[in-house]
């Protein structure tokens, strides 16, 4: 063992003291138990100095023994897995953990930056904000950074966390926070009335403050309470107890967040787990039992290493028997802080003196100490003598005006008891100032949640007990469950008697925000430059926006404000409360959704025989994509796709178009009902034939474009863009659902039913002669342009061919049920062999329809109408149609719109950008004279150069004209001559022949 | 002249590699097996024809088809909710096809054949419903989702139809899983990693049960 753990205890606490631990801060080799945290392990080595703090680097030590501890922040783990701002004080011990402090340089003793305290009176709050305002450029460049570097906390990993987390939905009829006496009541009271109980616990251990404090329920130690209690939940059918789990918000009809810390227990995740887990549960019911969390009192030098919390004193003491002093004061204005001078006794520490700010004491505690041998003072600590070696003396101002001076090195500080308001208050609420605690208490919760014990404002432990044990049977019989509840543990309440004491005055810095190095005086200042509303004095001091978002400084913070200004406390009001109760990582939000799985793929019925051909996929949507189909030699992807248009046109090729959208349309009303969503006629269309359509928005703009086939009388097979498939399915079902319930339609997606693959060239019909059973009449005649049906291939399974071609070329689709895919991928590869048939990606694909003039995406871009498309001659004059009305507004028909026409660069070298802004020949660019851009480009194959398409005002009409490219995005102006957007046999010859 | 095979391949041929996965020194708390050879007609009503219709489907299987979330089971198929006056009829692959089905039912329904569209997937094991609770917001609790009970719902973003069957002949429950067969393979990883953890034992089956 490298270490002695000179500040343990012989005996007690709950520790493993048969599984010693070695662990490592700042380098250093320590060693510690089972069942420690790193804060009580830290403590049982001796070590007082943890952190430097925010702004003036001062030396910090163990505030709490929980998760609002302000100052105990460490880097957890290293390289990778670096976790900076990590709560020492939650942290759990294990074998091997290496922790270090964090804000300081070069070493947390010698802090060079702790030269910030000699400039103290300068760091004033709004210091920056007045300082560093001229000019205002340096302030990204030079101020932010330096002061980020200098005030921080600590860094992150900075490389990609290599562990996992997830996420995951549970359902409840009662949900409980906290396992304190409150929330166990509460638990045993749902539980055994029938109802199904989740019970959230944030620590490793369960049973709260019992853990700390003892006391006595139903006649039992509180540990053998505890115990027959887990063992009688652990028995119910349906409790489930979540250790390691914190309730950090509340959402929408009672959905609850809660982060599971699954493996921040060891090293590093067993294979195939994951380090945290983000919970969503659906809770018909909540009991929120999460306690109070005690209050510092402010005083000058209250941030003296050594100077902690009296209940986390005697957490420390009694739970990991680990001694944060040897000599101990006590600063209380409570009976509660005299706890700790019971434990403290008890564990045969001795008391150096107990500061009271009450006028009187209780006799027993007078008793208690004479038999102690230490004295009681009547008044304030003014002052504390130490550093970052921790308390050496501690200042006293006595009720009346005389001063008095402790030798002790540690101080034990309790200024009452804050209940956790956080949940209750999450949707907007305000809790309400109690004068019997003089503490903020819930006023009113979410709906369906209740808060009860000390949360409640109920401190004594009889009484959390009892409002628990209420407050769960309620919530089982509210959740529809009312077997006998049983009775009540019963416990007598301790005395809490408190006379409120926020700020003693003195000269030097008292803290109230730990982390963010707030002081009184910060708070002084505020309220004297105007900063009077509590909103704006938390965003002008920081207050209580570091991460542990002020639960040990808000109310002090409140009431120094209020005393300043004048005002009561509950006058001054509280900020608005705001999930996450402690800070939850963003990769536990994200879970699985990272990486290659940030969100769900889709995948061709080729996918696999494309990536066995060595296909570059791209990401289109969801989609992976066959983007090119790149062959051995080939230098780039130009290259690759020019072949494939060259292949496609003097030859034969195929392309998988499995991601278009594809809708049957069934019922007698099928064809009324696309009369309805398409400006043009669908119900006059021949069975056995396609028809390309389109579709408008409501308000006249384009939606979407296909072809749609009538294979049946009562039966049409609707296709859409691959963009918008899933939205012209909404948009359809909204049709039929709410726009025409007269109309006697089915809609059904296929889209996933069937293969389809576009095959296109001269030579496509003689592919399809080999693969197509010859009894097929494929010519002109029996199969013409636009032509639709089910035909037999040769091998004994039918398909569904499609005269329509978007290459331009002579061109069919053929589509089999979907899991024909891959064969019909290698088939068409086996028929076209003879023909040198060559797959080809979405890249020339997208090359062909831009020489062939067809819109897609880049011109249905949600601006455009029919007539900008050039397709305004669709619009049927004999029916109505979605969109009609909306289409003929004066700005939708006026003749200067940017209408789609083609451009070319004048320079026939030139490579063409989409993008780039179309400007009149000899002007200079400006907003003034933009009249249009370029939608889409490629280099053409067939023309040898490239060539686009553009939306340019009143282009159709200005075909030949000369204009100019202006691109400021990449710096690039050109001239282009618009023209027919129609590059590619504008006569249609090949794709009819 | 060249021969044409035509092989079926399952859209999770590719990912699916039969045997244990994840977690192995524990007795795998996950089954999942894929169920290849099934066909999967959509049958909707046609307009004021639900009537006609539910007694033409309960003339063809012998049972009621289901009015809400549930699946029916019948002999020789399982009848799933997916909608108002709309359900699936899943079989054995030729046993209820389109073929078979639109002479019975086309008068007053439509019918639209997803045998293609979807992967069929069954989910059991000791820790099957700890597993899709990371994958669905549905309770699955026993009292909460019995056999029977039917889901169109979504895992991962992605729209499944997610039903529990009967209980395997240990006593444990069986939660089967249609998924859009594009999205197969995306959800297919997803639900191994959720898995694997509790180990898996992986397969696949012909036939349906």
């Amino acid at each position: 063992m490298s270490s002695s753990q000179s500040h343990r205890l012989p005996s007690g606490g709950l520790i493993d003291r048969s599984a010693p631990l070695n662990f490592r801060f700042d380098g250093k080799t320590f060693s510690g138990f089972q069942g420690d945290t790193l804060a009580s392990a830290l403590i049982a080595n001796g070590v007082k100095l943890v952190g430097r703090s925010f702004k003036y680097h001062r030396p910090r030590g163990i505030l709490t023994a929980g998760s609002e501890e302000p100052n105990a922040l460490v880097e957890l783990r290293t390289g990778a897995r670096r976790e900076p701002n990590t709560k020492a004080t939650t942290a759990e011990l294990y074998e091997g953990l290496e922790a270090a402090s964090q804000n300081r340089w070069p070493s947390l003793r010698h802090d060079v930056m702790s030269v910030n305290q000699l400039f103290a009176p300068i760091f004033v709050a709004g210091f920056y904000y007045k300082t560093f305002m001229w000019p205002a450029k340096f302030w990204e460049a030079i101020y932010e950074p330096a002061i980020r570097r200098a005030a921080g906390l600590g860094r992150a990993a900075g490389v990609a966390d290599p562990d996992h987390y997830d996420k995951a939905w549970a359902h409840c009829d009662v949900l409980i926070g906290g396992s304190g006496p409150a929330g166990l009541a509460a638990a045993l009271a749902a539980g055994r009335s029938g109802a199904r109980v989740i019970l959230c616990e944030e620590d490793f251990s369960l049973g709260g403050r019992l853990l700390a404090d003892g006391g006595t329920i139903d006649g039992l130690p509180a540990a053998e309470w505890l115990s027959r209690t887990l063992a009688e939940l652990a028995a119910l059918p349906d409790v489930r107890i979540m250790t390691r789990m914190t309730l950090f918000g509340v959402y929408d009809g009672g959905t609850y967040g809660a982060l599971e810390r699954v493996n921040d227990h060891l090293p590093s995740p067993p294979e195939h787990q994951v380090r945290q887990r983000l919970w969503r549960i659906v809770a018909r019911r909540c009991v929120v039992a999460a306690g109070a969390i005690e209050r510092p009192i402010v005083f000058v030098g209250n941030d003296t290493p050594g100077v902690m919390m009296a209940s986390a004193m005697r957490t420390y003491v009694a739970r990991y028997a680990a001694t944060p002093a040897k000599r101990i004061a006590l600063f209380t204005n409570n009976e509660d802080g005299w706890r700790t001078v019971e434990t403290a006794l008890g564990s045969g520490l001795q008391i150096a003196a107990v500061i009271d700010a009450r006028p009187d004491v209780s006799p027993a505690h007078r008793s208690l100490a004479s038999k102690g041998g230490f004295p009681v003072l009547h008044g304030s600590v003014s002052g504390v003598d130490g550093g970052k070696d921790g308390v050496r003396k501690i200042a006293v101002s006595l009720t009346g005006g005389a001063r008095a001076e402790v030798e002790a090195d540690g101080l034990a500080v309790s200024g009452g008891w804050n209940p956790a308001v956080g949940l209750t208050s999450y949707h907007r609420g305000r809790p309400k100032w109690s004068d019997d605690i003089a503490a903020f208490v819930p006023d009113g919760a979410p709906p369906g949640m209740v808060a009860a014990g000390a949360a409640n404002g109920a401190f004594g432990l009889g009484a959390c007990l009892a409002e628990g044990f209420t407050a769960g049977s309620a919530a089982a019989h509210d959740a529809g469950h009312s077997g006998k509840a049983g009775t009540a543990p019963v416990a007598d309440d301790e005395a809490f008697s408190l006379t409120p004491l926020w700020h003693v005055a003195g000269k030097g810095k008292a803290f109230v925000d730990y982390q963010h190095d707030v002081t009184a005086s910060d708070i002084e200042l505020a309220q004297r430059e105007g900063f009077e509303s509590v909103e704006h004095l938390k965003r002008y001091t920081t207050l209580g926006m570091a991460t542990d978002q002020g639960k040990t400084s808000n109310v002090a913070g409140l009431a120094i404000m209020a005393a300043v200004s004048g005002r009561s406390i509950p006058e001054t009001g509280t900020t608005i409360y705001r999930p996450p109760y402690v800070p939850v990582a963003i990769g536990a939000f994200a879970g699985h959704h990272r990486d290659e799985t940030f969100h769900a793929t889709r995948l061709t019925p080729s996918h696999h025989w494309a990536a066995e051909q060595g296909a570059v996929f791209v990401d289109t949507g969801l989609w992976k994509r066959a983007q090119w189909y790149p062959r051995t030699g080939e230098k780039d992807w130009l290259e690759s796709v020019t072949r494939e248009v060259k292949a496609v046109r003097g030859g034969v090729g195929f392309c998988d178009v499995s991601t278009l959208g594809k809708i049957d349309v069934h019922g007698p009303d099928a064809g009324a009902f696309l009369d309805r969503v398409y400006i043009n006629t669908f119900s006059n269309l021949a069975v056995g034939k396609a028809r390309y359509g389109l579709m408008l928005r409501e308000d006249g703009i384009v939606y979407d474009d296909g072809t749609t086939s009538r294979l049946a009388e009562d039966h049409y097979f609707l296709t859409t863009t691959t963009a918008k498939a899933g939205l012209v399915m909404q948009h359809l079902e909204f049709c039929r659902q709410v726009l025409f319930p007269e109309l006697d339609v089915q809609l059904t997606s296929v889209s996933d039913q069937w293969a389809q693959f576009s095959i296109a060239g001269p030579k496509t019909r003689d592919l399809l002669r080999e693969i197509v059973d010859p009894a097929e009449d494929l010519s002109n005649e029996g199969f013409p342009f636009m032509g639709a049906r089910e035909v037999a291939l040769r091998g004994g399974i039918k398909a569904r061919l499609f005269r329509i071609s978007f290459s331009g070329e002579m061109a069919f689709e053929i589509s089999v049920p979907a899991r024909f895919g891959d064969a019909m991928a290698r088939n068409l590869m086996l028929a076209g062999k003879p023909f040198g048939v060559t797959p080809y990606g979405t890249e020339a694909l997208g090359v062909m329809r831009v020489e062939k003039g067809h819109v897609a995406g880049p011109e249905l871009s949600g601006t455009t109408t029919a007539a900008d498309l050039g397709l305004g001659k669709m619009m049927s004059t004999k029916k109505d149609f979605i969109g009609r009305v909306m289409a003929g507004r004066e700005a939708l028909v006026a003749p200067d719109r940017q209408v789609v026409v083609g451009v070319k660069p004048t320079d026939k070298a030139r490579r063409l950008r989409s993008g780039a802004h179309i400007i009149p020949k000899g002007q200079t660019p400006g907003p003034g004279n933009d009249q249009g851009y370029v939608t889409s480009v490629c280099f053409s194959p067939t023309s040898d150069q490239w060539i686009g398409l553009g939306l340019v005002e009143r282009g159709r009409e200005r075909t030949g004209e000369i204009v100019q490219a202006h691109d400021p995005l990449r710096g690039e102006d050109y001239e282009v001559e618009l023209c027919n957007p129609v590059f590619y046999d504008p006569d249609g010859v090949r794709q009819r022949g | 002249m060249a021969e044409f095979s035509w092989s079926p391949r399952s859209p999770l041929d590719h990912a699916l590699v039969t045997g244990a996965h994840g977690v192995r020194d524990i007795e795998a708390g996950i089954s999942l097996t894929e169920i290849r050879n099934f066909d999967l007609i959509q049958v909707m009503a046609r307009r004021g024809k639900a009537a006609e219709l539910a007694n033409a489907a309960k003339g063809r299987f012998g049972v009621a088809a289901p009015n809400a979330p549930k699946a029916v089971q019948s002999q020789d198929a399982t009848l799933i909710w997916s909608g108002p006056d709309q359900f699936f009829v899943l079989s054995k692959g030729g046993k209820h096809t389109m073929g078979t089905l639109a002479p019975a039912l086309s008068g007053p329904a439509s019918l639209s054949d997803q045998s293609h569209a979807r992967a069929l997937i069954s989910i059991s094991g000791a820790k099957a419903r700890t597993m899709l609770a990371k994958l669905s917001s549905i309770d699955v609790h026993p009292a909460e989702f019995p056999v029977g009970a039917a889901a169109a719902t979504s895992m991962d973003h992605t729209s499944v139809t997610l039903w529990r069957g009967g209980d395997r002949p240990d006593g444990q429950a069986v939660f089967n899983l249609l998924v859009f067969a594009t999205f197969a393979e995306s959800l297919w990883h997803t639900m191994l990693d959720a898995a694997a953890e509790y180990g898996v034992e992986i397969a696949h089956s012909e036939w349906l049960a």
